[in-house]
């Protein structure tokens, strides 16, 4: 993924969630499903819900809330965020 | 107030065979017709506490239990169960008549009462706190919600835990347990004086027989209560009584999956579900030895 390339929110999700004990429950409202999500998800999802954002400061993100070796940062952050996108969570700008 | 109790034995039968017999499970009135005497019966030794409505009043669900037509009328007669003159089961046995009205009722209120968030548990209140013990058949859900309201807990169900989205609280729908195959005995020798209904053997869940819910648990069907355990009970022969805590997390896909309608209440269900996990420790529950339940449920109780 470009660093440069924007990701949102997918329009409709209004990201009702709990978190207890470092696991989050989402409720998906394009679906109707329910997913069980770890930590840096939803710190993403909460990050996008405030604005659109850059992969780069979805990464900083992660960087600043986790503990994440730098090696591996650009890896998790793309994993998360295809893994979101694979459940209608998020979906990149078009430019 | 008219209960079935108040009705004569003839009354009862001209009722259940003529305009229905109007009979409130808490907020849910069933009006049943049936000329079957198992039927009638079942109801006089079970459901005699209930209260009973007009002929002419409001009823959630129009059932009925009659034999089809067909030599088999005279040959190994059958019943069948209408709702609403729908048939939605194949016959079975007339002697399986009340158990059929049973798993009938049960299937009303599991399909419609969508006003509820609906899990397949059975539930039980002291204090105003309520324990609800969501398991699969075979669990040993229904022998350990025996036990516990004959040892003082109220019953608000057996079946049906139905939460009220707008206060998250417990409606009790309180009828009688439904026993299976060993557990007949099993309670019949934990509370000498229950009061249960002829077994019917050779059902499609071996033989079953219905315990009469304590009178006390009828006259409060009206109080709902708090929801404050989950406890997820399996009976296992000779195991260790055993408590072990359960993630919130993992609870709330378990209770999940023994709803009946989380997905169909959609973000509805969700804020419901999530709130009663909030609100509830939850548990998973190995037993084998009854006392030794009781008194673990009792150590729940007593705590803060």
């Amino acid at each position: 993924m470009a660093p440069s390339e924007t990701w949102r929110l997918r329009p409709g999700q209004t990201l009702q969630y709990r978190q207890w004990d470092g696991e989050c429950i989402l409720y998906n409202d394009l679906s109707g499903d329910t997913h069980l999500l770890g930590d840096g998800a939803i710190a993403m999802l909460l990050a996008l819900r405030r604005a659109p954002a850059t992969r780069t400061a979805l990464a900083a993100v992660l960087q600043a809330e986790f503990d994440i070796d730098p090696a591996a940062l650009d890896l998790e952050t793309d994993t998360l965020l295809r893994d979101l996108q694979h459940l209608n969570l998020v979906e990149p700008l078009a430019c | 107030m008219l209960t079935v109790a108040s009705l004569s034995r003839r009354q009862l039968e001209t009722r259940l065979a003529g305009p229905g017999l109007a009979l409130q499970t808490g907020p849910i009135v069933s009006r049943i017709r049936s000329p079957i005497r198992h039927v009638a019966d079942a109801i006089a030794l079970l459901y005699g506490d209930y209260p009973v409505q007009g002929e002419d009043g409001f009823a959630d669900f129009h059932v009925g239990l009659h034999r089809p037509g067909g030599l088999r009328r005279w040959y190994k007669p059958q019943v069948e169960f209408d709702l609403d003159g729908q048939v939605p089961f194949e016959p079975l046995p007339e002697a399986h008549a009340f158990p059929m009205l049973e798993w009938g009722l049960n299937w009303c209120i599991s399909t419609r009462a969508h006003a509820y968030l609906m899990i397949h548990a059975a539930v039980v209140e002291r204090g105003g706190r309520a324990a609800i013990l969501p398991a699969p058949p075979g669990s040993g859900k229904s022998t350990l919600c025996a036990a516990l309201v004959n040892r003082g807990w109220r019953l608000l169900s057996d079946e049906l835990a139905l939460f009220r989205p707008r206060d998250g609280v417990l409606v009790p729908v309180p009828r009688p347990v439904s026993l299976k195959n060993r557990s007949i005995d099993v309670i019949r020798g934990y509370a000498a004086d229950a009061v249960l209904s002829t077994p019917v053997s050779n059902t499609t869940k071996g033989t079953v027989a219905h315990l009469k819910a304590p009178t006390d648990s009828v006259a409060r069907a009206h109080e709902t209560a708090r929801p404050a355990w989950i406890v997820f009970p399996k009976y296992e022969a000779g195991a260790a009584t055993a408590l072990t805590p359960i993630p919130r997390a993992r609870a709330f896909f378990r209770v999940a999956d023994n709803a009946f309608n989380y997905s169909h209440m959609g973000a509805r269900g969700f804020a419901t579900l999530a709130a009663a996990i909030e609100g509830c420790a939850s548990y998973d529950f190995r037993y084998s030895d009854l006392d030794e339940a009781m008194a673990l449920f009792a150590a729940l109780e007593r705590a803060p």
